[in-house]
């Protein structure tokens, strides 16, 4: 689903983000990615969405290499992941059942359809009853479940979270990982990078640890720090 | 993908609707700009209406011998006509001739025993300038002599002097006004476009191409530019009739028309500009946070 192939990113002339990184994440897995701020998650997330293109080495996503798809297709291979991100990234003046439609909006997708699975898939994540709140009407938790429902609505293979509860205080980010989990249920393979080290201990899941760009751990049902 | 007109049009209304100050902002530098453009088209169609119709008064007076036969006149009158630099040309016989001298000399003309005065044509150009052509012209036709030929040489001299100087300066400031309208607006737009950089980076994120992002823009440019211009040429031709209005009224000397501006071609010429700029803009301001 996504494959590293000693993929290094460097910065400018001399930031190394990563280095030399491999790694394999199967159809329906879900997977942790851990590690201090600057330890290269985010650079991860950025070349999986081809936002950005590695320095040396090769990413696969979907069973494609990312450097073959050319520039115009780009928002056709983001549309294929899901994105969830630390800020939300809601558009401040669409409604929660605006920002949700919008993604599929972009797609293309028929207003028909768009009307009947954007209420379905707010139900989903429990924001039935504030659909058309505003962004800044409702709290952290309530946005990023908007921003989940809003990865989620055309039901991508892959989802990819970065830091989703940054921002959240410990109690709604249980609830956020839950969402997380049940979508990952229905074999959407799940990928969060993250450093929220209770979480992780919690969930039992695999855990790719990276430091200064490289990883230094692969657990298949691991913990933010190594279990001695 | 499929074009989805009805989404976009939505969302750019929406967008002008939430932004509403960036929109007026934008709307009104078109109005300013269109305004100030068609000001200067309204000038120069008076300023070139006014020049045209001094020169429709020059007129070349060819005088005939006191011995041309009818024959004569007839033919010189059909070759004049058939010149293409003639716009019309007038048969003034001599008993003609003698009763315009009464009407402008009543106690000169009854002291005349017989009629003095010769039989003439009386010759309007489309552009003065030829005058001196034509003049040379009717001499070679060997119907007239130099000295039977007038017409005011330095007043169409002078004239064609200024109508040059005033036709280059009238086209160097429109020229100017267009330019910097361009600039203006097109600032406008970016202006309002640079505030929502943070939502075109969303849109893109989530997976939006590029012309899904830019149409609501470029529509958002295109209503713009259609108001500020709409109201602008509206203006314009409002002027366009007050000034002719009052200048009829209060300097009915001037030969100011109501003719010299066509007001349809104007207005669609003024909005045209402003739909273009406004679309333009917009394309090419949004171009730039594309970029993600």
């Amino acid at each position: 689903m996504i494959r590293f192939d000693n993929v290094t990113k460097v910065y400018g002339n001399d930031v190394l983000a990563l280095e030399r990184v491999s790694m394999e994440i199967g159809q329906g897995e879900f997977v942790f990615l851990v590690g201090a701020s600057g330890s290269g998650k985010s650079t991860v997330v950025r070349l999986i969405l081809k936002e950005i293109e590695p320095s040396a080495g090769t990413v696969y996503v979907n069973g494609r290499r990312l450097s073959a798809i050319p520039r115009r297709q780009i928002p056709r291979h983001r549309r294929s992941i899901g994105c969830v991100f630390q800020d939300f990234k809601l558009l401040p003046n669409k409604t929660a059942a605006e920002n949700v439609a919008y993604a599929m909006e972009v797609t293309g997708q028929r207003r028909r359809a768009i009307r009947t699975k954007v209420p379905q898939i707010l139900e989903l994540v429990g924001l039935a009853n504030k659909m058309d709140k505003y962004p800044d009407q409702l709290s952290g938790g309530e946005q990023q479940r908007v921003s989940i429902a809003r990865a989620f609505v055309s039901q991508p293979p892959i989802l990819i979270a970065d830091e989703p509860t940054g921002n959240l205080d410990p109690e709604t980010s249980v609830g956020i990982m839950q969402l997380l989990h049940r979508i990952n249920r229905i074999g959407t393979t799940v990928l969060v990078a993250t450093h929220d080290k209770e979480m992780v201990d919690v969930m039992r899941k695999r855990v790719i640890a990276l430091e200064d760009g490289r990883i230094v751990r692969d657990r298949v049902k691991g913990a933010y720090l190594d279990e001695v | 993908m499929r074009f989805n007109l009805g989404f976009f049009l939505r969302e750019a209304f929406k967008n002008m609707r939430l932004n509403l100050l960036m929109s007026v902002t934008a709307a009104t530098t078109t109005f300013m700009c269109i305004l100030v453009l068609g000001i200067g088209m309204l000038v120069n169609a008076h300023v070139s209406d006014i020049i045209r119709s001094i020169g429709e008064r020059v007129e070349i007076t060819a005088f005939f011998p006191e011995d041309a036969t009818q024959q004569e006149i007839r033919q010189a009158r059909e070759e004049v006509q058939s010149w293409p630099e003639v716009r019309e040309s007038t048969y003034v016989s001599k008993e003609e001739a003698l009763q315009r001298f009464q009407e402008s000399l009543p106690e000169i003309a009854q002291n005349l025993e017989d009629n003095p005065l010769p039989a003439s044509i009386e010759i309007s150009l489309h552009d003065p300038a030829d005058s001196q052509a034509v003049a040379d012209r009717l001499v070679e036709s060997g119907y007239f002599a130099r000295e039977d030929i007038s017409y005011p040489a330095q007043t169409i001299d002078r004239l064609n002097t200024i109508t040059g100087y005033i036709t280059w300066a009238l086209r160097g400031a429109t020229a100017l006004f267009l330019i910097s309208s361009v600039l203006l607006i097109s600032n406008a737009i970016r202006l309002s476009i640079f505030a929502r950089r943070k939502e075109i980076e969303i849109q893109k994120l989530v997976g939006a191409s590029d012309n899904f992002v830019r149409m609501p823009f470029v529509v958002e440019g295109m209503v713009q530019g259609l108001i500020g211009s709409a109201v602008a040429a509206l203006v314009v031709v409002w002027l366009n009739f007050f000034f002719v209005d009052w200048a009829n009224r209060n300097i009915p000397f001037f030969p100011i028309s109501a003719t010299a501006v066509d007001t349809v071609s104007t207005m669609a010429i003024l909005i045209a500009v402003g739909v273009i700029i406004g679309v333009a803009g917009s394309y090419l301001s949004v171009r730039r946070f594309l970029k993600v």
